[in-house]
């Protein structure tokens, strides 16, 4: 199984050729990709648990592990944001299954990696900075 | 019952869905999330961005007169098309794109009521088409100083004690909170607001569903229980000009302001600014409330407080506000 860098490399290979336009089309994908909310977690979310307050739209992150220490990324997004969905199922899809310590091999800049620091501009690429510091921080990384 | 002051500059989902196909109307959507045009956007609607298409990279200005040309050529907007302008968030952006087309002097401008809420709750369709149109020609004004106030503007503007409207959120206001709930610390050193400006939210100007309030009701908040005068001369400002963007629309357009101007710096600069006055509180204050504490002093702890960089201040929002 391969792990996070590896699989975060096969992202940013994904969206290396594409133009704005795609690259934002292939986030709606990753979007569209990001399980439903357990229902475990419905009722922590209206307690406001979970909540992200660096984004302005709601968005809600539990960085769970599991005894044998593999990671779960579980979230739930609005579905008015969908740049920050999309970017949030290409971490949980990163993560997921992997040995906790991984989560730390995230790249901190992700975002120009994925090349969206251009096609966001730099107030929208600072929202998802603190996701992917907050889920790093999650996991202990 | 009251009308709007301009009601043609607003027009309903039903007259956009009649005018898809008009070669003289242009629609146009603004997003905080850029995403969701590519989710999903009105049939033929074009997407200009706010930060990406109409902010200058480098310095903190709008592009410029060129650069607005060639942006609308490149939409298929000539100087006579109808430009429609919709988006998420009660028009937020909307609004921004409306009052820069008019800072460059574009004559024919419209909002369309109630945004991408008010088309989804409709139930009219959705298209992910990509959409492009032959490059028309396109001769924009110079910059209307009548719809931009700048900073020195701003200074004399209340120093003469005349109206001011802050439009963000009362703890913004206040001066407890130094960025828009949700959107942390975009980086002013000071919090607070402008002497003598009143305060009213800007989401006070719409409905759930994002449409406008009535004319009757923004007339009762505007003129009846804020005492405001259409005649005089009016400057309303925000974080970063967007949020009173909209509310630039409501007073000039439905209401009937004759002199309203967008201060766009808007907190991010008054914040930012050495020695400018700055009123803490809930109430307006004059232009005596930072006499108190005094210039140098404030000046001083500005420059302080920059130079240690206060990490915790960089700002980590998703847009801006």
């Amino acid at each position: 199984m391969a792990d996070v860098r590896s699989r975060l490399e096969q992202v940013v290979a994904e969206f290396a050729d594409l133009d704005g336009r795609e690259k934002l089309e292939m986030l709606v994908d990753y979007a569209a990709g990001l399980p439903p909310l357990p229902a475990a977690y419905e009722a922590r979310k209206a307690a406001a648990e979970g909540r992200i307050h660096e984004c302005q739209t709601p968005v809600f992150m539990w960085m769970e592990s599991t005894l044998d220490g593999a990671a779960s990324l579980v979230a739930d997004v609005a579905p008015e944001a969908p740049t920050v969905k999309g970017f949030v199922a290409i971490l949980a899809g990163a993560v997921a299954g992997r040995p906790a310590a991984e989560v730390a091999d995230i790249p901190d800049d992700l975002i120009e990696r994925l090349g969206l620091a251009d096609v966001l501009g730099i107030l929208r690429t600072r929202g998802l900075r603190a996701i992917t510091a907050r889920v790093k921080r999650g996991f202990g990384g | 019952m009251p009308e709007y002051a301009h009601p043609d500059v607003l027009v309903s989902t039903e007259w956009v869905a009649e005018h898809l196909t008009d070669p003289n109307v242009r629609i146009v959507e603004s997003d905080e999330d850029r995403a969701l045009y590519v989710q999903g956007h009105v049939p033929g609607a074009v997407e200009i961005d706010w930060q990406t298409d109409l902010q200058d990279p480098v310095q903190r200005d709008y592009i410029d007169r060129e650069a607005f040309e060639r942006l609308c050529a490149d939409r298929g907007i000539s100087d006579d098309t109808t430009v429609v302008f919709y988006g998420d968030k009660n028009n937020w952006w909307a609004c921004y794109a409306f009052w820069v087309f008019k800072l460059y002097g574009h004559e024919n401008c419209r909002i369309m009521n109630g945004g991408r809420k008010r088309w989804e709750l409709d139930g009219r369709p959705w298209s992910t088409e990509r959409v492009s149109y032959p490059r028309a020609n396109y001769r924009a004004k110079e910059q209307d100083p009548a719809v931009r106030a700048l900073r020195d503007e701003v200074l004399k503007h209340q120093k003469a004690g005349k109206q001011l409207l802050d439009v963000r959120s009362p703890e913004e206001y206040r001066g407890e909170r130094m960025h828009m709930p949700d959107y942390p610390n975009e980086g002013a050193v000071r919090g607070g607001h402008i002497p003598g400006a009143v305060n009213v939210p800007w989401p006070m100007n719409c409905n759930d569903d994002g449409t406008f309030k009535t004319a009757k009701e923004l007339e009762k908040l505007y003129i009846k229980e804020l005492k405001m005068k259409r005649r005089s001369p009016t400057i309303a400002y925000c974080r970063i000009g967007e949020r009173s963007s909209l509310t630039w629309f409501v007073l000039k357009y439905l209401l009937g302001f004759g002199n309203v101007r967008n201060y766009d710096g808007s907190w991010l600069e008054w914040g930012n600014c050495v020695r400018v006055p700055i009123a803490k509180g809930g109430e307006p204050g004059g232009s005596e409330a930072h006499l108190a504490a005094g210039p140098q002093v404030a000046a001083e702890s500005t420059a302080v407080e920059a130079a240690e960089g206060r990490p915790e201040d960089a700002g980590t929002p998703t847009a801006g506000g």
